[in-house]
This record gives structure tokens, C-alpha cells and sequence, in this order.
């Protein structure tokens, strides 16, 4: 599974680190989100789906 | 006047009544089911929009939509995000389109990031437990004077640079500006302390620019935004958006949540036993369920076709964030707190490039206050009956008063007063209100 955050729909608002902050990390000046890396490990799939589902911007984009 | 749309479908809306607070679901319901994007004639008529789906799609888009605010009539005249416009001058970036919105917040954003608030959080922490030691002792409390009236009041005045005692004079004027419905015979009284409160400000200006001091309005005072300097007119507007949006919102989250607690005693216990597993979640549902600020409103700029109905350039719109979070469609039972719901793609804060600026702040002042209540009194019982709500929820959905009581206990540490001059002495000495540094790499 792949996931990464759109950058142009990000509004930074930080519910993604909340919900998988081993894969997203905020950007100290503005809280506008990145992930960690491309790859998500398996162990965080679950995480990443509910931070994707729970993004108020639908910024995060999940490939399978 | 003449082309008129034949399938508009209009309904009556006024959400500055009494009955929208009262019969706030079943209007929602209501609306969402025969028309979730509406034309209602009052305040000069307006599109109300009601379902998450359309909301969603609307406020992302501020090409559609313009929030200006234009009173002076140099770009096209449009009204800003109040409706009915009531103030006579723009408030700050909400009443602003990018790209000028967006050069003003990427100022603003080192000083309010989640990395520059969780600065603040031992100050936050020390001011709540102030809080909580001037009624301890007692067994009762107004959980809106003397708690969530106060916290996020000082933490505003500590971000923006502002002496921190002076949180008093503006509190009330922010407050009874909110809660006061435009028809109220109270309105010219609470015009006048409004007025004063921006007298106060401008005063503030001047003391930015001889004698600056770290903070938003030193930030402010000294921006260049397309190679211009800000009028004395447009801070003040801006000045009064970042105490209108520091005082009242997270002060009626903290009310209407705490209420809610008080009244649902084995969710209470539930979240208090496991507070690090649901603190978040908890909060965002309360932040969906009573959306402290309800919506904003836009002005349409071309006229399009928008789920069946014919837009007008210059159209007003209202985009309801409340309503949209009771979307069954995207919340599923929509009307019940779930404290540990997921999915929650809220629209509190509201959604696209005006999402609220100051979320981190209302997030951490929240739940340091929650989880001090829940701690130091954990016994606590609203009186529910005799809890003073806003009267209309047209601009915030908050309360004037919340009492409770519960099984005394004992003070931690300094008076409020002491505790105040404590901070305050570390904000001039230490610098605590400078921006957050640029991350390297
Ligand atoms: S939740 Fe969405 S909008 Fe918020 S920071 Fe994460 S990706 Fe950005």
C-alpha cells in the first residue's frame, strides 16, 4: 500500500498525525501534513486508512 | 429582476431565532432531505447550504466563492462572511480572498502551528490549575466565568503580545458582541463597549510600533502583503477576528462539552478511565456535535449551476458547518455523541483555505482544560437547569453560564493574579511569544 498527502488540499488540519503519527509528520510552520514515506508498512494500514478516512480535506491519497 | 429561476427551491431560514436552537435537528433533517442547497429570503436573501457533500465542494473552492469584504467599495462592494454584514469593517484575512488571505497567513502560521502552541502548554496548564484553585476549595464553579472565559482569553492576549492581565477588557465586549442577536434592544450598549475595545486596540497598535514586543500584533504591524503595509483599518478588523476567534469558541466547546458529560455520567466515567485513549477522538465528536462557531458566509462571483440551482454573481451564500456535521451520509447517527468515533471529517474549523488558523490553540486549551476538570473534580454535576445558553446560535453556539458543584478539594499553587504576573514576566523576559523557527532540512 502506497499513501501520500496532496499538498494542494491540505489545510493542515493535524487529525492525520492524531490518527497515524508514525507515517504523517507536521510541518512546524504551518501543521500542513507529509508522509513519512511512500511505502506504508503493513504494520500501519489500518492507521493510515482511518487517518485518510478521518482527513476533514480528503487530501490523503491511498493506493492499494 | 425579471429572470427569474423557475425550479429555485426556497425555504424560510433565519438562524438568528430562538426556535433554530430549539429545533436545530429537525430543521437540519429537514433541509437536508428536500433541499440541502436552498434559497431562504431573509436578511436581504440568501443560499443556505446545508448538507456535508455541497459544503465539502463549496468552501474548497474560493474561486466560486469570494469571502471579501469590501466596504469601501474598491474591489466589488461584497459583503464579507457575516450575514446579515453587520460590522462596517473587514475582519482581518476571514474577509479576505487569496492571494493576499494566504501571504497573511503564512505570517501568522509560525505562531500558531502545532509546534509553536505545544510552546505554550506549560503556561496553559498553569493558568488552568489557577483557575481550578480559586473555586476548589469551594465545591462550586461557573465553568464559563471562571474557567473557559479565562483560559483561552490569556492565552490569546499571550500570542498576540498583549499583557496578559488585560484579558478582562476585552472579554466581555467579545462575548455579549456574539451572543447579542441583531435585533436585540441591547445592541447599541453593546456596540459602545465594542467600540471601546477597538479604541483599546488601535491604542495597541501604536505600542507595537514603538515598542515592539514578540506576538502577532508585532507580526501585524510590520507585514508587507504585496509590497503594501496593512491600514490601521484593517488591523483593527484583524485584531478583533483573532479575539473573537481566541475568546468565544473554545469557551462554548467547553461549556456545551462539559454539560454534556455532567449529563451522560457513564460516558463520563468512560472517557475519565481511559483519558490518553480517547481525549482525541472525544474531542473532535464535540467539536462536530456543537460546531462552536455554525458557518460562515460567502458571495457568489459567477454565475454558475450548482446541484440544480442557478447561482448569481453576487448571490450571498451560507455555508452551514454545523449542519453538515450532522450529515447522516458522511456520520453515520449523526445526532448521538460517539466519543470514540472515526472517520470524523468534521467541518468545526471550517474546510479549504480559511480553515481555522487557530485550531491547534482551541485543541490544546481544550483538552488541558478537560483533563484538569475531569482530574481535580471529578464528581462534578452541572446544573443544567439553570445554565444560561446563548439565545440564538447564529454566530456561536455557546453558553453565558455553566454552574456546577463537587466534593471540595485543595489548592495547588498560586492565586490567578500571581499566576498571571508569573507568565507575564516570562513572556518579557524569556520570549515566548517569538515565531517558531524555520525547520531546517
Ligand atoms: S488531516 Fe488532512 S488536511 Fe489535515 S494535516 Fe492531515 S492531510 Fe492535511
Amino acid at each position: 500500500m502506497k499513501a501520500w498527502v496532496d499538498a494542494d488540499k491540505c489545510q493542515g488540519h493535524t487529525l492525520c498525525a492524531m490518527a497515524a503519527g508514525e507515517f504523517f509528520t507536521l510541518s512546524d510552520e504551518d501543521g500542513h501534513a507529509t508522509a513519512r514515506s511512500h511505502d506504508v508498512p503493513s504494520e500501519l494500514e489500518a492507521k493510515v486508512r482511518l487517518a485518510a478516512g478521518g482527513c476533514p480535506e480528503q487530501a490523503i491519497v491511498i493506493e492499494a | 429582476m425579471t429572470d427569474t429561476v423557475p425550479n429555485r427551491a426556497e425555504v424560510h431560514f433565519d438562524r438568528h431565532t430562538p426556535e433554530y436552537r430549539v429545533q436545530f435537528e429537525a430543521i437540519t433533517t429537514e433541509l437536508q432531505q428536500k433541499c440541502p442547497v436552498a434559497w431562504t429570503e431573509t436578511y436581504g436573501g440568501h443560499w443556505v447550504i446545508s448538507d456535508h457533500q455541497s459544503v465539502f465542494e463549496l468552501a474548497r473552492d474560493p474561486h466560486l466563492l469570494s469571502s471579501d469584504h469590501d466596504p469601501h467599495n474598491e474591489r466589488k462592494g461584497y459583503l464579507g462572511i457575516s450575514i446579515p454584514a453587520i460590522s462596517p469593517t473587514q475582519g482581518g484575512i476571514l474577509e479576505m480572498d487569496p492571494p493576499d488571505q494566504k501571504d497573511y497567513r503564512s505570517l501568522m502560521n509560525p505562531y500558531l502551528s502545532p509546534a509553536a502552541v505545544a510552546r505554550w502548554a506549560p503556561m496553559v496548564e498553569d493558568i488552568t490549575r489557577a483557575c481550578l484553585d480559586e473555586t476548589i476549595e469551594s465545591g462550586s464553579i461557573d465553568f464559563v466565568d471562571d474557567l473557559a472565559n479565562i483560559v483561552p482569553a490569556i492565552m490569546t492576549m499571550a500570542l498576540m503580545g498583549l499583557p496578559l492581565a488585560d484579558w478582562v477588557i476585552y472579554c466581555e465586549p467579545a462575548h455579549a458582541a456574539i451572543y447579542t442577536a441583531p435585533d436585540s434592544p441591547d445592541v447599541p450598549r453593546v456596540m459602545e463597549a465594542y467600540f471601546a475595545m477597538a479604541i483599546k486596540l488601535q491604542e495597541e497598535l501604536e505600542n507595537a510600533r514603538q515598542r515592539p514586543r514578540p506576538g502577532l500584533v508585532h507580526a501585524l504591524v510590520n507585514a508587507k502583503i504585496a509590497g503594501e503595509t496593512p491600514t490601521d483599518e484593517f488591523l483593527g478588523g484583524m485584531l478583533g477576528l483573532l479575539i473573537g476567534g481566541g475568546f468565544d469558541t473554545t469557551t462554548s466547546l467547553t461549556a456545551k462539552s462539559l454539560d454534556w458529560l455532567s449529563n451522560n455520567p457513564g460516558e463520563r466515567a468512560r472517557l475519565a478511565a481511559d483519558l490518553p485513549g480517547l481525549i482525541n477522538s472525544a474531542t473532535e465528536e464535540f467539536l462536530r456535535f456543537f460546531t462552536p462557531a455554525p458557518g460562515d458566509g460567502r458571495t457568489v462571483t459567477t454565475d454558475c449551476v450548482y446541484a440544480g440551482q442557478q447561482l448569481k454573481e453576487g448571490d450571498r451564500l451560507w455555508l452551514s458547518w454545523a449542519m453538515a456535521n450532522r450529515d447522516p451520509e458522511v456520520f453515520p447517527d449523526p445526532n448521538t455523541i460517539h466519543l470514540d468515533r472515526t472517520n470524523n471529517r468534521h467541518s468545526a474549523f471550517g474546510l479549504g483555505v480559511h480553515r481555522c488558523i487557530g485550531s491547534n490553540v482551541a485543541r490544546s486549551i481544550y483538552k488541558t482544560m478537560l483533563t484538569q476538570v475531569l482530574d481535580r473534580m471529578p464528581d462534578f454535576v452541572c446544573d443544567s437547569e439553570s445554565a444560561v445558553h446563548y439565545d440564538t446560535v447564529g454566530v456561536i453556539n455557546g453558553m453565558k453560564h455553566l454552574t456546577a458543584t463537587f466534593t471540595p478539594g485543595k489548592r495547588l499553587g498560586d492565586n490567578l493574579a500571581d499566576t498571571i504576573a508569573k507568565w507575564q514576566h516570562k513572556c518579557d523576559t524569556e520570549g515566548l511569544a517569538e515565531p517558531i523557527a524555520r525547520s531546517e532540512g
